[in-house]
Parts: structure tokens; C-alpha cells; sequence
């Protein structure tokens, strides 16, 4: 019982998957433009979500928290140097 | 043991109680392996940086010139498919509880599997490096060109370490049967191969994806 559970998990996350890996590629092949862009990110952000949740199982639930914070606490601090390279380095290519 | 350790902490990558003392073993050491994968993502980020600082140059082909959409969505086909077997790998081994069996071929077969879908990956990513550097795009080319290669290299080589290491579980699972070290291992292989699909998602959309609009 509890196999098939995670044998549907696993489908449902290669479903969700590969329809938000579908829909950016047909966008950028066909419509292009601003709106694509912000779908491409979307697209992205749920799908990493997707893989986060049905292939590696993190969730909020339970005792697993420990393994959702790491993944959080290095998202921060991505986010901060990603970002900060790219407001720093960005600014003074305005300014040239 | 006390009762909480007997609930499954990481439920889906893990063994299952039916596996005993080698299921509680299998907690810590995937919790282990998720803070080294973890401080692998930050090298990756690393290299997202100095990419997204970058831009391609009047100079060189850029994206336009350079990119075949077509094989990058071969690529995420092919890696998205063999997380998919990699995870039923897994599935096989929870199923087993424990002694060599019947579904020991089963396992070996979802990871020879894997194995074959990344080697296509490998294969289409190789040749892309190949057009690209025939098209005048080579890395030594532009600051963005060193900085495409370095990120798409550095997950090239992630799913090289990656097949090599399944090989070796399959070859290791095939002579001493599925015993606690082996059982293991896939386990921490199965984080390592879904984070590489993970990562590949970031590329295909801001490199690949992004460099076209």
C-alpha cells in the first residue's frame, strides 16, 4: 500500500514536471517576449518546488523540517550573493 | 530506540521500517549527505553569479548563434526521465526488504536505465559543446562564453561523477549482494542524481531558455 502511494507520487511529480517544462520551451519557441520571461521564471520556481516535494519528499510536515530549513537557510544565502552580485555589478554598469 | 526515532524522518528516500536497524542508519546518513548537496548548490550558485554578470559581447555569437533548442529539450527530457527511473530504483529497493532476491535484477535494471538515459544526456550536452566551439563560440572566446562553459561544464561533469557512480553501485550491488553499505549508497545517489535534475532546471531556463528571449 504505502509503495503505491509513493509509486503515484513519483508520477504525479514526473506529470507536473514535465508539463512545466513544456509549457517555457513552447513559449520561447513560439511567443517570445516580456510575458514569456516572467512564465519562464514561474515555470521554473514551481517545478524546482515540484522536484523539492515529490522527488526528494521535503515537506512542512512531520520531523523532516531539518532537511526543509537547510534547503531554506542555503536558498537565503543564494539569494544574497546571487543578488548582491548582480544589484552591485548591475549599478556600476549603469553608471560606465 | 526510542518510539519518535522509529518514524520515518525522510519518508520516500529512505528504506522503511521493514528494513530494521539499516532503515535508522539511513536517517542520519541521507541527512548527512543533503548538507554536503547543499554546500554543492552553493558552488553551483557560484557559478549562476558570474554567469548572470556577464553578457554576450557585440563581438562573439551569442545565444541566437549558438544554442539548439531542440537538444536542450532532448537533454531535459532525458534527465528528467532518469530521476523518474532513478526514484522507481529506489521504490525497488524499499520493496526489498533487506536479503538478496528476486528484485535484485529489477534493481539493477532501473539504474542501467538511468545510466543509459544520462549517457544520452551526456551525449547530446557533448555534442552541443562540439557545434559550439564549430560555430566560433569556444569558451576562450568572451567572458560569456567561459562563463556558459564553466556552468554547463561543471553540471556536465556532476552527471559524469554521477553515471560512474551508479555503475560502480550496480557492479557493487551485483558481487556482495544488497547489504547496509550498498542500500546506502544508492540512497545518497538518489539525492545526488534528483539535485542534479534540479540544478539542470535553472540552467535550461535562465542559460538556455533565457539567453534566447
Amino acid at each position: 500500500m504505502e509503495n503505491n502511494k509513493e509509486f503515484r507520487h513519483y508520477v504525479i511529480g514526473f506529470v507536473l514536471a514535465t508539463v512545466l517544462t513544456i509549457i517555457p520551451f513552447t513559449l520561447v519557441a513560439t511567443v517570445g517576449g516580456k510575458i514569456s520571461f516572467f512564465a519562464l521564471i514561474l515555470c521554473a520556481l514551481l517545478q524546482l518546488i515540484v522536484h523539492l516535494r515529490f522527488f526528494l519528499h521535503l515537506s512542512y510536515k512531520g520531523q523532516q523540517k531539518e532537511d526543509l530549513q537547510l534547503v531554506m537557510f542555503t536558498g537565503l544565502i543564494l539569494l544574497i550573493m546571487i543578488g548582491g552580485s548582480v544589484w552591485v555589478l548591475g549599478d556600476l554598469y549603469n553608471r560606465m | 530506540m526510542s518510539s519518535s526515532t522509529r518514524q520515518s524522518l525522510h519518508p520516500g528516500l529512505n528504506l522503511g521500517e521493514e528494513h530494521g536497524d539499516d532503515h535508522l542508519e539511513a536517517e542520519t546518513s541521507v541527512f548527512g549527505f543533503w548538507v554536503f548537496m547543499m554546500s554543492d548548490l552553493v558552488t553551483f550558485g557560484m557559478f549562476f553569479a558570474v554567469f548572470a554578470t556577464t553578457a554576450p559581447l557585440a563581438c562573439c555569437p551569442g545565444p541566437k548563434e549558438l544554442f539548439d533548442l531542440g537538444s536542450v529539450a532532448w537533454q531535459t527530457a532525458f534527465l528528467l526521465l532518469s530521476s523518474l527511473t532513478s526514484g522507481m530504483a529506489v521504490l525497488t529497493l524499499k520493496q526489498q526488504h533487506g536479503a538478496r532476491g528476486a528484485s535484485t535484477k529489477k534493481l539493477v535494471f532501473w539504474l542501467l536505465i538511468t545510466v543509459l538515459l544520462g549517457c544520452g544526456f551526456l551525449y547530446r550536452e557533448i555534442s552541443d559543446f562540439i557545434s559550439m566551439a564549430a560555430a566560433g563560440g569556444p569558451p576562450t572566446r568572451s567572458g560569456y562564453l567561459s562563463a556558459l562553459w564553466s556552468l554547463v561544464g561543471l553540471h556536465g561533469l556532476h552527471v559524469t561523477g554521477g553515471l560512474i557512480w551508479c555503475l560502480v553501485i550496480v557492479a557493487g550491488i551485483l558481487v556482495r549482494g544488497v547489504d547496509l553499505r550498498w542500500k546506502l549508497t544508492l540512497l545518497r545517489w538518489s539525492v545526488f542524481w534528483h539535485f542534479l535534475d534540479v540544478v539542470w532546471i535553472a540552467i535550461f531556463s535562465f542559460v538556455f531558455l533565457g539567453g534566447l528571449l
